[in-house]
């Protein structure tokens, strides 16, 4: 014969009832001030088992017995769910906290470093192509309200360097659009859907057409890889994680989620620049000019305090381009 | 049963917080990594084992609050919730329309989602084996949240304290614990004083931080570390008049409550909330995530120890309901969908 004791919680009122319980076999015996009372241990369930939590025993008709001696009860009602008793055995261990913290840090070193990137290409390809259009169509309504001014250029200049595109983009030509504009510096940017805006300023920063070529080629980069696309889910796949990691986290600490989401955001949009080069790169081979004319316009970005951008070394983790110097060393490396 | 005046036995409970950050470390960090592995199934079990912990080491006079909510109709909320938001807020990224259709969605299903919250929370919460239990309406909650967030546009903001005093009203008393509704006399006296407090607190942050940035502009060859420690301060005195108002509201609020005999008093000081945040919000970020039960349990403890319950009977003499399935209408739905809001 076992026993121990606890709390008896009758539930009629908030009333508590210290009790003493003795199991004996199939039976156990409720023993307080007045009449025991004796039950059989299958009417009578218990909870799931958490580490540092007192169990807690239903009985028929209501009642809630309470108790600090986890082990009688483990004794004496085994816990069924494999679930429950795996989650309570792993709660209970030092050794497997540690190891979870482990296989945690591994987890989403390869949910943001593989298996984003890799689902977000696919499915981005499977995507309707009317949906990323839609997409690029409100972008571009946008910052035409907002920082686009209509061009200055010559309309024949346009031309010229439409059909210059066109034939230097070869097959893949069709799958962009050029839009002129003005924002008052030097720039280049792919909108979803496959328009690129140019402006004014970086038709007159090229010093030849090979470096317009060259910038363009860049942007065509994003639009043949889906990039807008791709950004747009691998972002909403972070989000998913940041909610399953901190989800319940206690009220303002939610905002410690904030800066690693934008750390890592960043290092997608860095990826895709790299890709974007890349692609640039091989079309100007593919073109038979020299990768030095994406260079030398790189190289004159970052000469020029317009679009240099922030040295310090710790804004290269919070930016979404690479630092210059490493992708003209990657472009003067192809050569 | 006695002859002596109730003042006699009159007496003031401290809630109290037991629970140690090592125990939930283990729970938190476990419920983590099997989350991860299961691809979120987990999570409603895990979510529902770190409540229990956390309610259990509640207490009051001794016994903590059991959280009884079954780990499936927290799944089943969850992937209604996911399937639903999630599809229409993927949806909204490529339509404007949509997206203003999503809004309007939100607008209207937030009465119900904080009914259903509170209904789900209150009936699977219990203390001495007496469930609480909440009975408010999605009539008077879209009264209250719609019809105050108009009023809130209308005024151009000015009615917000009201905004918040008449949800916090709502939310505490439709509540009941057993046969005991809670009453409050909550008023927007006190919530509009707090508001245009921490309105001046910003006013002010506004006008230290441009003269800070001027400075430095002015100043520094090196504009970068300045900026980053500009952002720091900014930041810190935006939570810290975050950590003002939510101390003087959950004050306001536990003042203004009574449930039958049993009175409750908030104490929470604002600085010391204030610093609480902060430091959390630095322990989280310096171990990549790892301090987060710590930080979790040293609030639970002082917003525990900031609470008290002052009663001139003693607590045994609450009664449980006398009809169990008083809120069984609403069981099936609010079993749907749980969400935490907030009071």
């Amino acid at each position: 014969m076992t026993g121990f004791s606890g709390v008896l919680y009758l539930g009629r009122s908030a009333s508590r009832q210290p009790v003493r319980v003795e199991i004996d076999g199939a039976t156990m015996m409720i023993v307080d001030d007045g009449e025991p009372r004796t039950l059989a241990l299958a009417d009578v369930r218990a909870d799931a088992p958490i580490a540092g939590v007192a169990r807690r025993l239903s009985l028929p008709g209501g009642a809630v017995l309470e108790t600090e001696d986890a082990g009688a009860v483990r004794t004496a009602w085994p816990t069924k769910s494999l679930l429950e008793r795996t989650a309570f055995r792993l709660e209970s261990s030092v050794q497997a906290a540690t190891a979870a913290v482990f296989v945690i840090a591994a987890l989403v070193a390869l949910v943001i470093r593989v298996v984003l990137p890799a689902a977000a290409d696919p499915v981005a390809r499977a995507m309707d192509p009317r949906l990323e259009r839609a997409l690029g169509a409100q972008a571009q309504a946008a910052l035409d309200q907002g920082w686009l001014q209509a061009s200055l250029l010559p309309a024949e200049r346009q031309n010229e360097i439409k059909a210059k595109f066109a034939a230097f983009a070869g097959e893949d030509a069709p799958s962009a659009k050029l839009a002129f504009r003005r924002i008052g510096g030097p720039n280049a940017l792919a909108l979803p859907g496959g328009t690129i805006v140019l402006t004014d300023e970086m038709v007159t920063f090229a010093r030849n057409d090979d470096e317009l070529m060259a910038v363009l080629a860049h942007e065509l980069g994003h639009v043949q890889n889906r990039h807008a696309l791709r950004m747009v889910l691998q972002q909403s796949g972070l989000a998913v994680l940041a909610t399953v990691i901190a989800g319940d986290a206690a009220g303002m600490t939610i905002l410690a989620i904030a800066l690693p989401s934008a750390l890592v955001n960043a290092r997608y949009s860095r990826e895709f620049e790299v890709e974007a080069d890349d692609y640039a790169i091989a079309l100007l081979a593919k073109n038979g000019r020299s990768p030095q004319a994406f260079a030398d316009v790189l190289r004159r970005f970052a000469n020029d305090e317009r679009t240099a951008g922030p040295r310090d070394p710790l804004w290269r983790y919070l930016s979404s381009h690479p630092a210059l110097d490493e992708r003209i060393q990657r472009a003067e490396a192809a050569r | 049963m006695d002859g002596a005046a109730p003042d006699a036995r009159a007496r003031t409970y401290r809630f109290a917080f037991t629970g140690r950050a090592g125990d939930y470390f283990r729970i938190w960090i476990v419920s983590l990594c099997l989350s991860l592995l299961t691809l979120g199934i987990y999570s409603a079990w895990g979510k529902v084992r770190k409540r229990r912990y956390l309610q259990a080491h509640t207490r009051l006079d001794g016994d903590g609050i059991d959280y009884r909510a079954s780990p499936l109709a927290v799944l089943r909320g969850r992937g209604l919730a996911v399937v639903f938001l999630g599809g229409f807020a993927l949806a909204a990224h490529f339509a404007p329309l949509l997206q203003l259709g999503f809004l309007l969605l939100i607008g209207a299903l937030s009465p119900w989602i904080v009914v259903a919250a509170a209904r789900f929370n209150a009936r699977t919460s219990t203390y001495r084996n007496v469930p609480f239990a909440f009975d408010g309406r999605y009539g008077e909650a879209a009264a209250v949240i719609i019809g105050g967030a108009l009023a809130v546009i209308a005024s151009l903001g000015l009615a917000y304290p009201w905004y918040r005093m008449r949800r916090a009203r709502f939310v505490v008393a439709h509540h009941r614990f057993g046969a005991t509704p809670f009453s409050t006399t909550l008023d927007a006296g006190e919530f509009f004083l707090t508001y245009l407090f921490a309105f001046f607190m910003v006013g002010g942050l506004i006008a230290l931080s441009a003269g800070a940035g001027f400075a430095a502009a002015a100043v520094a060859e090196d504009g970068d570390a300045l900026l980053l420690a500009l952002t720091a301060v900014i930041y810190t005195t935006y939570i810290a008049i975050y950590a003002f108002i939510r101390a003087r509201t959950l004050n306001l609020i536990a003042n203004s409550t009574t449930i039958g005999p049993v009175k409750l008093e908030g104490s929470l000081g604002a600085r010391k909330l204030a610093w609480l945040y902060v430091s959390n919000v630095v322990a989280v970020l310096a171990t990549i995530g790892l301090a987060t039960p710590w930080a979790t349990i040293r609030l639970a403890r002082y917003r525990a120890e900031c609470l008290a319950a002052r009663t001139d009977a003693p607590l045994d003499m609450l009664l449980a309901g006398t009809s169990p399935d008083a809120t069984a209408t609403g069981a099936e739905v609010s079993d749907l969908f749980d969400v935490d809001v907030a009071l």
